[in-house]
């Protein structure tokens, strides 16, 4: 004990320096976690303080009984299925083209990578006015054939939750595009010319080289996007919907569906339930991607 | 696969995929530039041709009816202070972590990883009734002291800091260095690169950051860029379209001037990658 007390006096500035962190924590993240699983037992509001009552699990019944949180999390994994499709494509097809550049390679990187600066609110005032019916994008596909109108695709029942993932693609795939890229520049050059004098395509070293080579960053994309993902607010509340993502709930996103019920309809025991469902489901979503991803590629 | 010098039709195929898609990334800031100096009824009924006349009466418009240099301000102070104590407050904790064996470090650390497990949408609403209570809403120290310091930062500066030979350390601390001299002296010179790497994110998240300002400082006279604009453009749909694109780039341009002369430490932020 004496050893211990005389190391603990010796490395003292140690617990100095941690103190900072540890007093935030306790203070703006241990106690809130703790308040959220307090607060998921009772119907509590701002402007009702006079409601408040023990509801046991009532919050969770109601979460998991309640169609329009069901409609947010369809819509969620929908707008997330395509965004994460496009944003890995586009990148891997930019990393392999970065990668077989010559010339002006750093110059393309740094222009498809400028995208990730720009807030949420710029992307998407940008977005909707690029995508809008009289935008750049609209006019051009009404011009050469494929709609035959101009599309109002805010108010459409399934048209929102594709555009905006097409939207943050542009935003986003310059980050997979530059970590696929320092993950080509890892691969064993050996690998390629081994497998050209076997007689491999092109295509065939992309499949089988190239693509499982990749597999550790795909991996580490897959759990970040999904994550961050699945968290989303800003986009779809700052294009202009009202707080129930429109009248078909089209862009309805669970965490948009949650500021709902906390600071519309003010029930912050259900609110505070719905964070710790989803925050449930991302958990769970992200043990499934580590169950079935390949253990060496983690 | 291997990148190859000779001119072949697989090159010039690569060359035009990447001008297309060079050309796709980069029109929607020109989008934005070029609405940005035309007339208010220009840009709504031609929004995808070429000025024909350049104004800068948007411009002009954003500072007097949209209050620009206070929203800048506010901005400012938010990104300012959160990316200085955050920056210092993680490096901080960091070198503890990393190069201060006090009994019971190891366990610290493998709490603070823990924590990173945890999505920030259980925070939402349980940090806002905290807030709430303590009477802080409206005030800048609402977002402030809760980014005072965070592990994501402490974990990519500790995992620099560990990489510092210990003998610079012992050098330092015969010479009679105290801890805190040797972390101001030495070890933060040292750091450099890490903590361009955590300024870097720090600046830009609570720059644009929306939902923070959104929740706690929803008057005008806190309104940062991003909720000034996020207002302007909602109050009066249709309405405004000239300051809505010249504010829009006022906020967007800054941050590209920086990222061209940094844009290195910013893949190296975003992306966690090196590239040469």
């Amino acid at each position: 004990m004496k050893r211990l007390g005389q190391r603990i006096w010796r490395y003292a500035w140690g617990y100095v320096f941690v103190t900072p962190w540890l007093l935030l924590y306790l203070a703006f993240g241990l106690y809130p976690l703790l308040l959220s699983f307090y607060l998921t037992y009772f119907t509590y509001s701002f402007v009702r303080p006079e409601d408040y009552v023990f509801v046991g699990i009532g919050n969770w019944i109601q979460g998991l009984l309640d169609p329009l949180f069901w409609k947010s999390l369809f819509n969620i994994l929908y707008n997330q299925g395509i965004f994460i499709l496009l944003k890995n494509g586009l990148g891997l097809i930019s990393a392999v083209l970065l990668f077989k550049a010559t010339y002006f390679s750093r110059l393309f990187r740094t222009i498809y990578f400028m995208p990730v600066v720009v807030s949420i609110v710029v992307l998407m005032t940008i977005g909707e006015f690029v995508t809008g019916p009289n935008g750049p994008v609209q006019t051009l596909l009404v011009r050469y054939g494929p709609l035959d109108a101009p599309v109002f695709w805010k108010f459409d029942r399934w048209l929102p939750m594709p555009v905006i993932a097409i939207i943050n693609t542009w935003k986003w795939f310059g980050i997979s595009t530059v970590i696929l890229l320092a993950g080509l520049y890892t691969i064993d050059p050996q690998l390629y010319e081994a497998a050209a004098i076997d007689g491999a395509s092109g295509w065939e070293q992309f499949r089988y080289i190239t693509v499982p080579q990749l597999q550790p960053q795909f991996f580490f994309l897959l759990v970040v996007d999904l994550i961050f993902g699945l968290q989303m607010f800003a986009e779809v509340f700052t294009i202009g919907y009202d707080v129930y993502g429109g009248i078909y709930n089209q862009a309805l996103t669970p965490v948009l569906y949650l500021y709902a019920q906390a600071f519309d309809r003010s029930n912050i025991g259900y609110a505070s339930t719905l964070g710790l469902l989803l925050a449930l489901i991302i958990a769970l979503l992200t043990v499934i991607q580590f169950k079935f991803f390949p253990r060496e590629a983690r | 696969m291997l990148p190859s010098r000779r001119f072949t039709w697989s090159m010039v195929l690569i060359y035009a995929l990447l001008i297309i898609g060079g050309i796709v990334v980069f029109y929607p800031f020109f989008y934005m530039l070029m609405n940005s100096v035309k007339t208010g009824p220009e840009i709504l009924h031609s929004p995808t041709s070429l000025p024909r006349q350049i104004t800068f009466s948007g411009y002009q418009g954003v500072f007097e009816r949209l209050n620009m240099l206070l929203l800048f301000r506010n901005s400012l102070i938010l990104a300012v202070s959160i990316t200085l104590l955050n920056t210092f407050l993680s490096a901080l904790a960091a070198y503890a972590v990393a190069k201060i064996p006090f009994p019971g470090r190891d366990q610290l650390f493998g709490f603070m990883l823990t924590t990173m497990m945890i999505p920030g949408v259980l925070f939402l609403i349980p940090t806002y009734v905290m807030i709430y209570r303590l009477g802080w809403v409206g005030q800048f120290h609402a977002l402030i002291i809760p980014s005072a310091v965070s592990v994501y930062n402490i974990f990519l500066i500790r995992q620099f800091m560990v990489s510092i030979p210990d003998e610079i350390l012992e050098a330092a601390r015969l010479d009679g260095a105290n801890e805190l001299l040797l972390f101001w002296r030495v070890i933060l010179p040292l750091s450099r690169p890490a903590l361009a790497t955590v300024a870097i994110l720090n600046f830009i998240g609570s720059w644009n950051d929306f939902l923070g300002p959104l929740l706690y400082l929803n008057q005008p006279e806190t309104y940062t860029v991003q909720l000034g604009l996020y207002q302007f453009k909602t109050s009066i749909p249709g309405e405004n379209a000239q300051e809505i694109w010249a504010a829009t780039t006022l906020i967007t341009v800054p941050l590209i001037l920086v990222y061209f002369f940094l844009q290195d430490q910013f893949m190296r932020a975003f992306a966690n990658v090196t590239l040469k």
